[in-house]
């Protein structure tokens, strides 16, 4: 399952817009590759990445096996202030989960 | 003697319906993954060729080839040391974006990455892929039903797609 969570979220604020910048912990298995002993590693990757501000959606990435391995995303997101609260949620392939949240500054 | 018959029935009865709701709860609880995936696109993101994964994912539109998208791939721009991680970059100048695709031409199932902004999001979004092989890696985004694309075709030193 999913090594032991350490996603990172930053979110701050530039000329007025809200930059966001979000590191995921995660193997992203693919499902091909191979470890020491030439077997396959089963697939296992982040599918589906939802954001929110405060408490309205404002973005969904869905990814494929082709996402790198410790996922990393940076966006703006339009206006915004300090203390906006930006949460994120991921669940993976075999139905790991993990939440990261931040406050703007 | 009926009675005490009657009663070890009635105890079976309640065990056995006990039991099959173990059961169904155990079933339903093993497919809580699925439902919860069930949005997420499998067939677009298994599509093996551009195309099948373009029409899956984004259905058909009308192509325009567009300045409107500056997309940037690799660094410096067209080239990468190591495919595990390719830097992405994307801004666009469009309103109305419904969704961005990333397709890499050359993976084993080319759609790579696919975002549904909303209004409140605004570009550049930059990420990381996966990139097997010198490639064409297309952009893709549909705006107010027209779908835009852009390719760039980065070298790769070392494939990164185990």
């Amino acid at each position: 399952m999913a090594i032991k969570s350490r996603d990172r979220i930053r979110a701050k604020l530039q000329d007025g817009n809200t930059v966001v910048r979000i590191l995921l912990a995660h193997p992203m298995h693919t499902g091909r590759g191979k470890n020491e002993q030439d077997e396959l590693i089963p697939a296992e990757f982040i599918q589906d990445i939802r954001c929110w501000r405060n408490e309205d959606e404002v973005l969904t990435i869905k990814c494929g096996t082709a996402t790198s391995r410790n996922p990393y995303f940076a966006f703006q997101l339009i206006g915004g202030e300090a203390g906006d609260v930006i949460r994120l949620r991921w669940v993976d392939n075999v139905g790991a989960k993990g939440t990261a949240e931040t406050t703007v500054v | 003697m009926t009675e005490k018959f009657d009663e070890n029935r009635r105890k079976l009865i309640k065990q056995s319906i006990s039991a099959s709701t173990l059961v169904l709860v155990a079933a339903s609880g093993l497919t809580i993954p699925r439902v919860l995936l069930a949005h997420w696109p499998q067939d677009a993101f298994n599509a093996e060729t551009l195309e099948d994964a373009i029409l899956t994912f984004l259905g058909e539109a009308e192509e325009v080839n567009d300045e409107a998208i500056q997309f940037t791939i690799g660094s410096p721009p067209t080239y990468a040391v190591n495919g595990a991680t390719v830097p992405v970059e994307i801004s666009s100048s469009l309103q109305n974006i419904q969704r961005v695709a990333f397709l890499v031409e050359k993976n084993p199932f080319p759609l790579a990455m696919a975002l549904e902004p909303t209004s409140a999001m605004s570009f550049p979004f930059k990420t990381m892929l996966k990139v097997a092989e010198d490639s064409e890696v297309i952009a893709m985004v549909k705006a107010d039903d027209k779908l835009y694309r852009t390719s760039r075709y980065v070298e790769i030193d070392i494939g990164g797609c185990a």
